[in-house]
């Protein structure tokens, strides 16, 4: 169940699109409002970024005290189309939907921080690396990609003043994740932390490594993307609308925050329900009054246009009442 | 269609369901199975009697004996036919009455002659049709890199489930329980995550594009693939029940796995599986029909004790997670259909 979440979902300027590697494209974002400011971030932080139906989870690839949010988005191979929709289609001034920054990968303060990072996944170590540098931490930061063009904003960091504790690894020349690990990570530090991102297979292997060397567990993290429970609660923000059940002439309040499959049951209206995602239709309800703002992957393009059905578990809507043939 | 498009008796499926999937083409045998002998199978309840005639056509046809109901498959065959087991009438090709022995100068009635169904024979697999249309074409599902220069093609022994055929393709389509499934074969219990994947639709279904990093080298073969290796498992669902799947291997390796779910019955299932593999060519077959055995064998427990035995098609019925897109993709195909939302079996 969605509960009031502390979420905030705000608009953002697409202000530059750069190319930072072969398949990874460096978005900047900006307040709408010239002079104004995106809310403050952490190293590490995260944000959610909504553009059309997608909805994506970027870290964000500087700290962000300028008032504004640097995201590094690689073109995923096989993805649900999220990054696809970012490569293809985001034009600069366009607007997306973000929400304040997140934190699930928090930097811990040591005498000492290995950050490895492979691909994309340099994305929050760099921010931790430039956060690690203005507090004249000790760290050094691994980066491994399969060669130089795919490795994203390689030449920016090469300009940045601590270039010289970043050691790149590159696969097509013999240095892979397997082949030339650092050889800190085989002796364990009691004040250290180390902290992997990357692909999954690379995470893990980093990891095993580490823990068979003698690192506690505490001392390692990781950061992972997928669509975690706040994600989701994120699906159903938007401007509150009333719904009117038909059968009864009952109108409820939707706020942002909560959706219809909340608000019905919580009132004894009954409604069907199963991923509570928008991905299996389950809550498909037919529509007869007002426009739905569908949020689902359910609907094709010709149902969406119809408007004569929505998934309440997910979608709003774009008029300020609905009436559902409830 | 053929006239005579009759439901068998003791159908386990709706009378209207049948109807629809009947149009489809399924595998009833293994092209080495079948020969002079009269061989008996089953597709969606209807006995089937299978042989070859020394034209080397094979011959498809209900297997019961038009003069008193008898198996046909309990007779014998030679060169020149089947004879029936209880009073020797023969059946010769295209499953015409060729001999009545009690009174072997008179005409035979045409009412003699067999209902047949026709025969394609492809990826070594017998493949028919119970309502085949024709003037058209057989729509038999395409197998990836089958045909391909430098493929080594093996075609596993059948594989019988005591289940309905979309609860087996469905957990050949789940990308979810290979950690918990498939222990003894390939899974790793410590990598359960399913990353994205989106479902694409198809002329005749669906396909799915799923990387992941479980691997897909037996446990206990040494794993040749770099750390972080995004294996890409490639899936394509022809409905009803016929779905292949292309395992991307490190060095361009490709593995193609055809698994054809023939439904016997709707609570019965053969499953055909002709694989075909770029790499390890000169390796036995006998090693892929093991693993596969394995593999399949790990599905088969969970697929047969799950509830309800058919395959509900009404999203409400069941709970569905991120990781069920192809399941959910594949419901909706098979709604698509025009199957009842409860797909009775």
């Amino acid at each position: 169940m969605t509960t009031n979440t502390q979420a905030t979902s705000m608009p953002a300027v697409v202000h530059a699109l750069t190319r930072a590697a072969t398949d990874a494209l460096l978005i900047e974002l900006r307040h709408p409002d010239s002079g104004g400011r995106l809310p403050e971030a952490r190293p590490g932080d995260h944000i959610d970024v909504r553009f059309g139906r997608h909805l994506r989870q970027y870290s964000l690839y500087s700290s962000a005290t300028d008032g504004r949010y640097l995201i590094c988005v690689k073109r995923e191979r096989g993805g649900r189309g999220g990054s696809a929709a970012l490569h293809d289609e985001l034009r600069v001034t366009d607007i997306v939907q973000v929400s304040s920054p997140h934190n699930r990968f928090p930097p811990v303060r040591g005498t000492r921080t290995l950050l490895l990072g492979a691909g994309i996944g340099i994305t929050p170590l760099r921010a931790m690396a430039e956060a690690l540098w203005h507090e004249r931490d000790r760290f050094d930061l691994w980066f491994y990609a399969p060669d130089r063009d795919s490795a994203p904003l390689l030449e920016y960091i090469a300009t940045r003043p601590y270039a010289d504790r970043v050691h790149l690894r590159l696969s097509t020349q013999g240095q892979s994740a397997r082949t030339a690990l650092p050889d800190e990570l085989e002796h364990p530090a009691p004040d250290a932390h180390v902290y992997v991102c990357g692909p999954a297979g690379f995470m893990e292997h980093v990891r095993a490594r580490a823990r068979k060397a003698g690192w506690a567990d505490e001392q390692l993290h990781q950061e992972t993307f997928t669509l975690d429970a706040e994600a989701s609660a994120a699906l159903s923000e938007g401007d509150e609308f009333a719904v009117r059940v038909a059968s009864s002439g009952e109108t409820y309040r939707v706020p942002s925050g909560s959706s219809v499959a909340d608000v019905l049951p919580a009132n004894g209206v009954d409604v069907d329900l199963s991923c509570e995602q928008g991905i299996c239709g389950a809550c498909l309800v037919p529509v007869l009054t007002g426009i739905p703002d569908h949020r689902d992957e359910v609907l094709s393009e010709a149902e969406r246009t119809a408007n004569d059905r929505m998934t309440i578990c997910c979608s709003r809507a774009r008029t300020a009442e609905l009436t559902l043939d409830l | 269609m053929p006239a005579e498009l009759t439901v068998p008796r003791e159908c386990t499926f709706d009378p209207d369901d049948w109807r629809i999937i009947a149009r489809y083409w399924y595998p009833i045998a293994l092209a080495t199975e079948v020969g002079a002998a009269p061989l008996g199978v089953k597709l969606l309840d209807q006995p089937l009697v299978v042989y070859r005639t020394d034209d080397s056509r094979t011959v498809i046809a209900n297997d019961i004996c038009p003069h008193r109901g008898t198996p046909l498959s309990l007779g014998r065959g030679d060169a020149r036919g089947i004879t029936c087991a209880y009073h020797g009438f023969r059946f010769g090709a295209g499953g015409r009455c060729v001999d009545v022995p009690a009174h072997p100068q008179a005409k035979i009635p045409s009412r003699l002659h067999l209902r047949t169904y026709p025969a394609v024979e492809r990826y070594g697999l017998i493949w028919t049709c119970l309502a085949a249309d024709p003037d058209t074409e057989p729509d038999i599902p395409t197998h990836p890199h089958w045909d391909d220069a430098g493929f080594q093609r093996i075609n596993c022994p059948w594989i019988d489930i005591a289940a309905f055929a979309g609860r087996q393709i469905e957990g050949f389509l789940d990308v979810a329980h290979f950690g918990f499934v498939h222990l003894k074969s390939f899974g790793n219990p410590d990598n359960p995550v399913v990353p994205d994947y989106a479902a694409a639709p198809t002329p005749d279904g669906f396909e799915v594009e799923y990387w992941s990093t479980v691997g897909n080298y037996p446990i206990g073969v040494v794993d040749r693939s770099k750390p972080g290796f995004q294996w890409l498992r490639h899936f394509r669902l022809h409905v009803p029940f016929t779905a292949t799947l292309v395992v991307h291997f490190p060095d361009e390796g490709k593995l193609s796995i055809m698994n054809a779910a023939s439904p016997v019955s709707a609570r019965m299932t053969r499953m055909f599986a002709p694989i075909c593999r770029n790499f390890d060519t000169d390796q036995p077959e006998q090693a892929v029909h093991d693993f596969n055995r394995i593999v399949f064998e790990e599905d088969r427990a969970i697929v047969e004790v799950q509830k309800p035995e058919n395959l509900p098609l009404d999203p409400r019925l069941e709970v569905n997670v991120p990781a069920d897109r192809s399941s959910i993709a594949y419901r909706r195909a098979l709604r698509g259909l025009g199957l009842g939302s409860f797909f009775t079996a």
